[in-house]
C-alpha cells in the first residue's frame, strides 16, 4: 500500500497551489469587501479571465476527456486539485467543464450545447429540484406534453445552481405520469430564449441559486436529451458524478482554517498565557487535525474507486457525510478559538461558516447520505469493512 | 546562446522555517521545499533569451536528493536539461564552497555563453554566489539587474541598487544575476510538466567534479555558526494615549529608538 503521490501528481498539485497563492489568494480582501457590500465577490468576466490564465498553461477541463480538449486527469487528481482550490474562499474553478450528461447528446446537441459549454461560451444549469421535490426527486411535477412534434413544458424548479447566469438548462419533466420516474421522466435541453425565466434566491451563503419558471415553454422534439422517458437515469448519473469533490474542496478550507487557529493560538495571550498553552484549545486543534486527515483519506479513497471504475457510491456517500459534518465542526471550533474576532466580518471565518453549512444540505443531505449508507448495508449492496478489496 | 541557470530549492517562505539544533544548518525536513521564486525569474529570463537567440538552457542545482523537485519545476517551465550536484559531503557548505562547486559544474557544460542566477536566495540571503562565481570562472559579473539584453556578443543590463540605476555592458560569456523586477515568471504548462520527466538530469558528486570533500561542507567552511536562537516573539509594545501631546510622545519614542 503506497500513499505517496507520484511525480506528476505532486507537480500538478504544486502548480495549483502556486496558482492559488499568486492569483487567487491576493483577491481575498477585495472579494470580502465586495460581498460585504452585497455584490458578487468575483464578476463573471474576472472569473473568466482567471480561467483563461490557467488555460494558457493548459489547466482547463480537469475532468473533461482529452478528445474534447480537456486534461482528463481522473478523480484522484481532481480531488487533490479541488482541495487546493478550497484553500481560498474566492469562488474560483477551472474552466473547460461540462456536465457529464451533455456528453450523451447527439452530434447536433454536442455542437450546440456541449462544446460551447466546455469553451465557456455557454453556461448550463441542471434543473431537477422543485419546491415539492428535493431529495425526493421522483416527486417532480413539472410536465411536458406533446403538441404536434413539439413539447410544451410547464412547472417550477428551485435551488438551481447557475440558474441566474445560464443561457440553457437541462430540465427534467414528467412526460408520462403513469410511469413516473420509471420511464416517464424526460430531460430537455432548453435555451433561455425559448421562454423560461429565472429568479435569484437569496441564501445564507454568498452563493445564490435560482428559481426557474416554465409557462407553456414550447420546445422542438430535437430538445430531448437522450431518449423520451429515460430522463431519470440521466439525472441520477449527473447527481452521482462527483459527490466526492464537494468534501474534497472542504479539505482545503479546513486546512486553511486550522492554520489560522494555530496562528491565533500561538499569538493570542489571555490572562498572561498563550492560548496555545491551554488544553481546551489544544484539543480543538488536535481533533480538527485528526478529522482533516480522516476526511482526506475518505475522499481520496472514494476518488480512487471512481478511477478504478468500481461502484463508488458507498464510499462517496461516506466521504460526503463525514466531510459535511466534520467541516462544520471544524469551522465552528476555529471560530470559537478566535472568539469575538471570529464572529466579525473582518476575518473570513464567518464566511466559511456560512458557506460550509451548505455542504450538509446540497447534493444529498446528511440524512440522505445516512439513508444510502444504511440501506446499502442492510440490503447487502455493501459490507462493513468491504472497502478494502 | 547556451545558458546555465542556477537554481536552488529553498524552504517555502509560506511555511515555518528553522535551523536544526545539531549543527545550526537549515532544517530542510521541517518545511515544504520549493524552487526559490527568484530562480523562477532567472529561468524565465533564460527562456526568453533562448526564444530570441536559440541555444540551450541548462539548469544547475546543488542540493540534497530532494532538490530534484525544484529541478523538475525549472524543466517543466521549459529548460532543456539539468545538472544536479548531490553529495552528503556538501552538507553545510558556505558560499565560497558552493561557488567552487558550481564553477566546476558549469565547467562540465560545453560552450556556456551566459550564467543566470537570482540575486539572492530566500533562505541563506548572502547574495554573494554570483559575484564569487564570476571571479572563480574569470568572467565579467553583471549583478542585481532588472533588465537584460543580448546584442551580438555583448550583454547589456540595467543594474538597480539603492544608489540608482547603472547601465552595464559586458562581453559574453558573463555571469548575470537578476532581481525580482526582471520579469513575471511563466507557469509551467501541463504539457511542460509531462515533458519534464523525460528530460536529462545529470547527477554529479563532489568526486565527479574533481574536488576534495574536505574543501566543501561544514568541514571546509570558512565560518562556523556557534549558536542560533529563534527570533523572540513580538512584545506587546507601548501604548500612547493622546491627551493633546500624542505627537510629541511618538516623536520622543522614535528619537529614543534612534529611528529619527
Amino acid at each position: 500500500m503506497d500513499f505517496t503521490l507520484d511525480e506528476d501528481q505532486r507537480e500538478i498539485r504544486d502548480w495549483v497551489r502556486t496558482f492559488v497563492r499568486r492569483e487567487i489568494t491576493p483577491l481575498e480582501p477585495e472579494v470580502l469587501r465586495r460581498e460585504r457590500n452585497g455584490r458578487p465577490g468575483l464578476t463573471r468576466d474576472e472569473l473568466r479571465e482567471l480561467q483563461l490564465k490557467a488555460k494558457e498553461a493548459g489547466f482547463f477541463g480537469v475532468l473533461t476527456p482529452q478528445e474534447y480538449g480537456g486534461m482528463g486527469l481522473g478523480a484522484v487528481m481532481t480531488a487533490l486539485l479541488e482541495s487546493e482550490l478550497g484553500r481560498s474562499f474566492v469562488p474560483f474553478r477551472f474552466g473547460g467543464y461540462a456536465d457529464n450528461i451533455l456528453f450523451h447528446g447527439n452530434e447536433e446537441q454536442k455542437e450546440r450545447y456541449l462544446l460551447p459549454t466546455i469553451s465557456g461560451e455557454r453556461i448550463s444549469c441542471f434543473a431537477i429540484t422543485e419546491p415539492g421535490a428535493g431529495s425526493d426527486a421522483k416527486a417532480i411535477r413539472t410536465s411536458a406534453r406533446q403538441d404536434g412534434s413539439d413539447w410544451i413544458i410547464n412547472g417550477e424548479k428551485t435551488f438551481i445552481t447557475q440558474g441566474n447566469d445560464a443561457d440553457f438548462t437541462m430540465v427534467f419533466a414528467v412526460t408520462d405520469k403513469e410511469k413516473g420516474a420509471d420511464g416517464g421522466v424526460t430531460c430537455f435541453l432548453v435555451d433561455r430564449d425559448m421562454g423560461w425565466k429565472s429568479e435569484p434566491i437569496d441564501t445564507m451563503g454568498e452563493w445564490g441559486p435560482a428559481a426557474l419558471v416554465f409557462e407553456d415553454v414550447r420546445v422542438p422534439k430535437e430538445s430531448v436529451l437522450g431518449e423520451v422517458g429515460k430522463g431519470f437515469q440521466l439525472a441520477m448519473q449527473w447527481i452521482g458524478q462527483g459527490r466526492y469533490l464537494l468534501p474534497a474542496r472542504a479539505i482545503g478550507s479546513c486546512e486553511r482554517l486550522v492554520e489560522m487557529a494555530i496562528e491565533q493560538a500561538r499569538t493570542r495571550v489571555t490572562f498572561g498565557e498563550l492560548l496555545a498553552e491551554r488544553q481546551a484549545i489544544q484539543w480543538m486543534i488536535a481533533d480538527s487535525a485528526v478529522e482533516i486527515e480522516a476526511l482526506r483519506w475518505l475522499v481520496l479513497h472514494a476518488a480512487w474507486q471512481v478511477d478504478q471504475g468500481m461502484d463508488s457510491r458507498q464510499a462517496q456517500s461516506i466521504a460526503k457525510l463525514y466531510g459535511g459534518v466534520k467541516a462544520n465542526e471544524i469551522v465552528d471550533r476555529v471560530l470559537q478559538i478566535h472568539g469575538g474576532m471570529g464572529y466579525t466580518r473582518e476575518l473570513p471565518i464567518e464566511r466559511w461558516y456560512r458557506e460550509l453549512r451548505l455542504l450538509r444540505i446540497y447534493e444529498g443531505t446528511d440524512e440522505i447520505q445516512r439513508r444510502t449508507i444504511a440501506r446499502n448495508l442492510l440490503k447487502g449492496h455493501a459490507k462493513i469493512g468491504g472497502s478494502l478489496v | 546562446m547556451n545558458i546555465v541557470v542556477l537554481v536552488k530549492q529553498v524552504p517555502d517562505t509560506w511555511s515555518e522555517r528553522k535551523l536544526t539544533d545539531a549543527d545550526h544548518t537549515l532544517d530542510r525536513e521541517s518545511a515544504d521545499a520549493v524552487l526559490d521564486e527568484i530562480n523562477e525569474r532567472a529561468v524565465e529570463e533564460a527562456l526568453k533569451l533562448q526564444e530570441a537567440h536559440g541555444g540551450e538552457v541548462t539548469v544547475l542545482a546543488m542540493g540534497p536528493d530532494r532538490a530534484t523537485e525544484a529541478i523538475r519545476k525549472a524543466l517543466s517551465m521549459g529548460a532543456d536539461k539539468a545538472i544536479h550536484v548531490s553529495d552528503a559531503a556538501l552538507h553545510g557548505s558556505d558560499v565560497l564552497a558552493t561557488a567552487k562547486v558550481l564553477a566546476k559544474a558549469i565547467g562540465t557544460v560545453e560552450g556556456v555563453d551566459l550564467v543566470i542566477a537570482g540575486n539572492e536566495a530566500t533562505d541563506g540571503r548572502a547574495g554573494a554566489i554570483p559575484a564569487i562565481l564570476a571571479e572563480l570562472l574569470g568572467l565579467p559579473q553583471v549583478t542585481q539587474v532588472r533588465k537584460v539584453e543580448i546584442d551580438g556578443t555583448t550583454v547589456k543590463a540595467e543594474r538597480e541598487t539603492e544608489e540608482g540605476v547603472a547601465f552595464l555592458e559586458a562581453t559574453l560569456p558573463a555571469v548575470v544575476s537578476v532581481t525580482e523586477k526582471i520579469n513575471e515568471p511563466r507557469y509551467p504548462s501541463f504539457k511542460g510538466i509531462m515533458a519534464a520527466k523525460k528530460k536529462k538530469v545529470d547527477t554529479l558528486s563532489v568526486a565527479d567534479l574533481g574536488l576534495d570533500p574536505a574543501e566543501v561542507g561544514l568541514t571546509g567552511a570558512w565560518s562556523s555558526v556557534l549558536e542560533a536562537a529563534p527570533k523572540p516573539p513580538r512584545s506587546a509594545g507601548q501604548r500612547v494615549e493622546d491627551d493633546g501631546n500624542g505627537g510629541a510622545q511618538i516623536a520622543e519614542y522614535l528619537v529614543g529608538q534612534k529611528l529619527i
